[in-house]
């Protein structure tokens, strides 16, 4: 088990911050839907997949970053010229990624732990 | 699913009281395995290219080729463009970097996809370097050195192949690069020299001249052996029109390395016994493969090889000498060295082992696609087999030469596009073998393969009713024989 270390932003001009920032390290990214006043995100499969993803972060085999990027309203996820879609290739929610690989994983498979795993493990 | 626990040797593995299914499968498969198996990280070739899951096809072999190729078709469509009213900046510049670095992210896609399929599929995949200890017993060798022991019920050997390279000419290994290389370079090759005449060789060549480089194929006899020889000279004429320097009975001699980095490669034309000599940044050696099963140990389990090819020999159910343990794909003798043969293969062994399935492989009427500049798709028969097998009075060949609706306003030339149906005599004149070379070859030759499965002949070729205008189309119009001796050009609409 490595240490890792979570940085949480919202929207993408913050997620870019927190990349550049990072550079050089291992990074994870996770892309959900953006939480409300409550605490509750928009994208229940997001809700569902987020436990599976912390659980499989604590495997994690070397020491990394864990970027928590919350994406912006359902209006803005929905609108095909957002910046996720465009500069970054993201275009559902939860998606989690190894920034710099083509490694990720999307939707139901964000909770599956065995993937999940992999992901986080295998190099 | 039990987790394999890496051991030292010499402790055996404990067996477990009933036998497990255990389909262990050494290196790299090309298609979605059916069960667990075990896969190999390829040994590093002399440039020391390396790769994910996928096989040859996916990683330096059809994948990156069709994409280069596709690159390529671009630059010829960017030249063509301002014909029909674009206003681009001409002569367009390629940027090798960038092209590479996209193709090479979308093949690192697609080793993930396979890692998570396997992962999805719940197929325990230990990548190791494997060898047979006996015919039950394989070891596998961890890139930290770490040795696993495995033993199945079934083995199934999927290794594939690797490019040859020549042993008798100096500085071969040591300065030339090969099909595993060319895909992963990060820089242009440059003015490069391929060597060989296979259709690895001619579409390297092609797509290299076709992004720009100065290009020159060295071919020893003829081109494209095995395949029907007319339609081989016809691809290769249209790459001799189209900037590639084709060298004909020359064979290289020597490989040496200037001080400024590029190659002197001395040759000998067999055509005038002179020798000659040349100055390229990349030599790519196309002229051949061999497969990959020297580091297995076929001798320790008792798997037989053909001595010369040294492929393993298998029956029609791809099993080998040893009757638990199979082959597929390349490394097996016999087989057509093709991707979809090779998955097809694979999953029908596993419905045969697991599903009660007694379904063969049927080898015969394989459709294939030489991505040539012009693209020659093939399925059948060549006129040489079917004259070898029938004889000459048997056969009718229909054919025609035909220009593309799209080769009109840009007037590009059309001298090589021509379509051959080699056909029994005899009504209803069932059809041996369709070739046809044009753009979009493999796409044209597809549905056509479907009709040769079904026992097509030449009197339903001919009632049925063109799509216009393609090129496709020009099949079902054949109605001049090569017998007739008339002409075979197409008047178009």
């Amino acid at each position: 088990m490595a240490a890792y270390q979570e940085v949480c932003v919202c929207g993408f001009e913050e997620f870019n911050q927190a990349v550049e920032q990072h550079e050089g390290k291992r990074i994870f990214a996770l892309f959900v839907g953006s939480k409300d006043t409550e605490g509750n995100s928009w994208c229940p499969l997001c809700t569902k997949a987020e436990p599976v993803i912390r659980e499989g972060l604590k495997s994690a085999s070397q020491e990394c970053v864990f970027i928590y990027c919350q994406v912006g309203d359902k209006p803005y996820w929905r609108d095909p010229n957002n910046d996720f879609r465009k500069k970054l290739n993201v275009t559902s929610v939860p998606t989690l990624l190894k920034y710099g690989t083509p490694k990720k994983l999307v939707d139901a498979e964000c909770r599956q732990a065995n993937l999940v795993e992999m992901l986080f493990c295998e190099d | 699913m039990s987790v394999l626990q890496a051991m030292a040797l010499p402790a055996m593995p404990q067996r477990q009281p009933q036998p497990t299914k255990e389909f262990l499968n050494t290196p790299e498969k090309q298609g979605t395995p059916r069960a667990p198996w075990m896969a190999v990280r390829a040994p590093p070739p002399p440039a020391g290219t390396r790769w994910g899951l996928g096989g040859t096809c996916v990683n330096v072999g059809c994948i990156p080729k069709k994409l280069m190729h596709q690159a390529a078709l671009l630059g010829g469509a960017i030249r063509d463009a301002g014909r029909y009213g674009w206003e681009v900046a001409q002569p367009a510049r390629h940027d090798w970097s960038k092209m590479a670095e996209a193709i090479q992210n979308h093949v690192r896609s697609l080793n993930w996809g396979h890692r998570v399929q396997l992962q999805e599929r719940k197929v325990k995949y230990l990548n190791v370097k494997a060898r047979f200890i006996d015919k039950h017993t394989v070891l596998g060798v961890s890139k930290d050195k770490k040795e696993t022991l495995l033993s199945a019920d079934h083995i199934v050997i999927a290794t594939g192949g690797r490019p040859r390279y020549p042993t008798l000419i100096q500085g071969a290994s040591e300065y030339g690069i090969t099909s595993d290389d060319i895909f992963w370079l990060k820089e242009s090759p440059g003015k490069t020299l391929v060597v060989g005449a296979s259709y690895v060789a001619l579409e390297c060549a092609g797509f290299l001249t076709g992004l720009g480089l100065d290009t020159t194929i060295m071919i020893r006899s003829i081109p494209l052996r095995g395949f029907d020889q007319q339609m081989a000279s016809l691809v290769t004429d249209h790459m001799a029109s189209h900037g590639t320097r084709i060298l004909r009975g020359c064979t290289p001699s020597r490989v040496a390395r200037l001080p400024d980095g590029r190659l002197q490669v001395t040759w000998e034309d067999r055509t005038c016994g002179k020798e000659d000599s040349g100055v390229f940044n990349t030599v790519l050696w196309a002229i051949g493969r061999v497969p990959e099963t020297r580091g297995l140990n076929l001798e320790g389990a008792g798997v037989e090889t053909n001595p010369e090819s040294q492929k393993i020999l298998v029956d029609a159910r791809d099993t080998t000498s040893v009757p638990h343990i199979y082959a597929i794909g390349d490394v097996a003798e016999g087989r057509p060295e093709l991707t979809p043969t090779a998955i097809m293969a694979g999953k029908l062994l596993a419905q045969r082992l697991f599903g009660g399935s007694s379904d063969l492989m049927d080898y015969s009427n394989v459709p294939t696609t030489v991505f040539t500049p012009l693209e020659y798709g093939c399925v059948g028969l060549s006129e040489e087999e079917a004259v070898a097998r029938h004889g000459q009075e048997q056969i009718e060949v229909y054919h025609a030469y035909y220009k593309p609706l799209e080769f009109t306003v840009a007037e590009q030339d059309a001298s090589q596009c021509y379509i051959k149906m080699v056909c029994l005599r005899q009504p209803p004149q069932p059809v041996l073998g369709l070739h046809f070379l044009g753009p979009n070859a493999g796409e044209v030759t597809q549905g056509f393969a479907l009709g040769i499965k079904c026992g097509a002949s030449y009197e339903q070729v001919i009632r049925t009713v063109g799509i216009h205008p393609t090129c496709a189309e020009e099949m079902v119009k054949l109605r001049i024989s090569k017998r007739s001796g008339l002409d075979p050009t197409v008047t178009g609409c």
